[in-house]
């Protein structure tokens, strides 16, 4: 009795954080600003403070930004590129994600930036060809339909029971061709 | 427990890789094969144990059972650990293929360690002892991975002390429910079907 006690104190001191799962996350472009998540599968999200490094193809650095205490990151893009974005979560955690050049605005390089596009409207940017506009709606679009992508992400990574049975099912599979070559031998060791 | 592809140097997963082949080749050549029921399901139960995860507190752990599979089956841990990690790997995501050999040797050679430092202990007639073994292998096995995990990542770069740190702190509670339920599962083995603890050898 006195034994369980001790485990029970024991087990409500450790209410530590186990982050025995799978790293996950998100990116998320819109427009220039380009936002992220990182978390882990159980729920968890990454610690305040941890970095987050974002380089180009060739592995040069092109900004490190810190998460908050709910594992978002933001940093606005200056180039039209493929985005790598790496964050060490410690204990054999990584965060990897590339956030490929067509999903940042065409206008990023060009002459309209960030600061055109906050600009009051006026008569020419209701123009359909005007970059700015081109921009705006751009950067609508991506807001709109980030919580379906964020949805679809967090989909991707769920594992279904079809999954489950499948993996059990290919143990047993494997355990039945062993038993099937054991009793083979057996019978060409007992023929032979 | 798993490490994912990207967080440890190549000469740590080239290594982990031969002792993990290593690992397999003992326990394919020390395997009977009228264990190999045995050898399935607990390949299975681990499969599944890693995904099944338990609220506790604020957070959320999942068995490993790499104790009970290792008081149980021995060598043969190797080959019935990596199947499962791999299946994992495909099913799951969990780890990686690369780091398949650091994941298999971090999991599978703690079993191996706890089976002949608590076969003595599990062949005693005393149920007492018997649970008090099977506790020790099971919480035992946990340490001794975590201790492993800890030491892959310092031979990446880590700093071996904060990491062994942080993932043993993170798996005192893992380590506590892992000992319960090897225990458990060792007095029914024993009182049931001790010939699947080798207690008849």
């Amino acid at each position: 009795m006195k034994m369980h006690t001790f485990f029970f104190i024991l087990l409500s001191l450790c209410l530590v954080e186990a982050n025995a799962h799978n790293v996950l996350g998100g990116v998320y472009a819109i427009g220039e600003d380009v936002e992220g998540e990182i978390g882990f599968s159980n729920g968890d999200m990454a610690a305040a403070g941890n970095v987050v490094f974002v380089r180009d193809a060739s592995g040069a650095q092109i900004t490190v930004v810190e998460t908050d205490d709910e594992g978002f990151f933001a940093f606005t893009a200056t180039q039209r590129i493929d985005h790598y974005i790496f964050s060490d979560l410690g204990s054999g955690h990584v965060f990897n994600y590339v956030l490929p050049a067509d999903e940042l605005p065409d206008s990023l390089g060009s002459i309209v930036t960030v600061k055109a596009v906050e600009a009051v409207l006026s008569d020419s940017d209701l123009d359909p060809h005007s970059a700015q506009l081109k921009v705006m709606i751009e950067k609508a679009v991506a807001k709109q339909i980030r919580p379906l992508r964020k949805e679809l992400n967090e989909y991707k990574e769920k594992v279904s029971l079809q999954d489950m049975l499948g993996g059990i099912g290919y143990i047993f599979g494997l355990c039945g061709v062993g038993i099937w070559l054991a009793q083979r031998n057996q019978k060409n060791n007992g023929a032979g | 427990m798993h490490i994912v592809d990207g967080a440890l140097s190549a000469p740590v997963l080239a290594t982990g890789a031969v002792l993990s082949i290593a690992g397999v080749a003992i326990g394919l050549r020390k395997l009977d094969y009228n264990q190999l029921p045995q050898v399935g399901v607990l390949s299975a139960a681990f499969f599944v144990a890693s995904y099944i995860h338990l609220p506790l507190g604020f957070s959320s752990v999942h068995l490993i059972l790499n104790g009970l599979i290792g008081l149980t089956l021995g060598w043969v841990a190797f080959p019935a650990l990596l199947v499962a990690l791999l299946l994992q790997a495909v099913f799951f995501g969990f780890g990686g293929f690369l780091v398949l050999g650091v994941n298999a040797f971090n999991i599978a050679m703690p079993a191996v360690l706890v089976f002949y430092l608590c076969r003595k202990g599990l062949q005693s007639t005393n149920q007492r002892t018997v649970a008090i073994w099977g506790v020790v292998g099971g919480a035992g096995a946990t340490c001794a991975t975590t201790l492993f995990v800890a030491l892959s990542l310092a031979l990446s770069g880590d700093a071996f002390l904060l990491a062994a740190k942080v993932t043993f702190i993170a798996h005192i509670p893992i380590m506590i429910i892992e000992g319960f339920v090897t225990g458990a599962a060792v007095v029914l083995i024993s009182k049931v079907k001790p010939e699947l603890l080798g207690i008849t050898d």
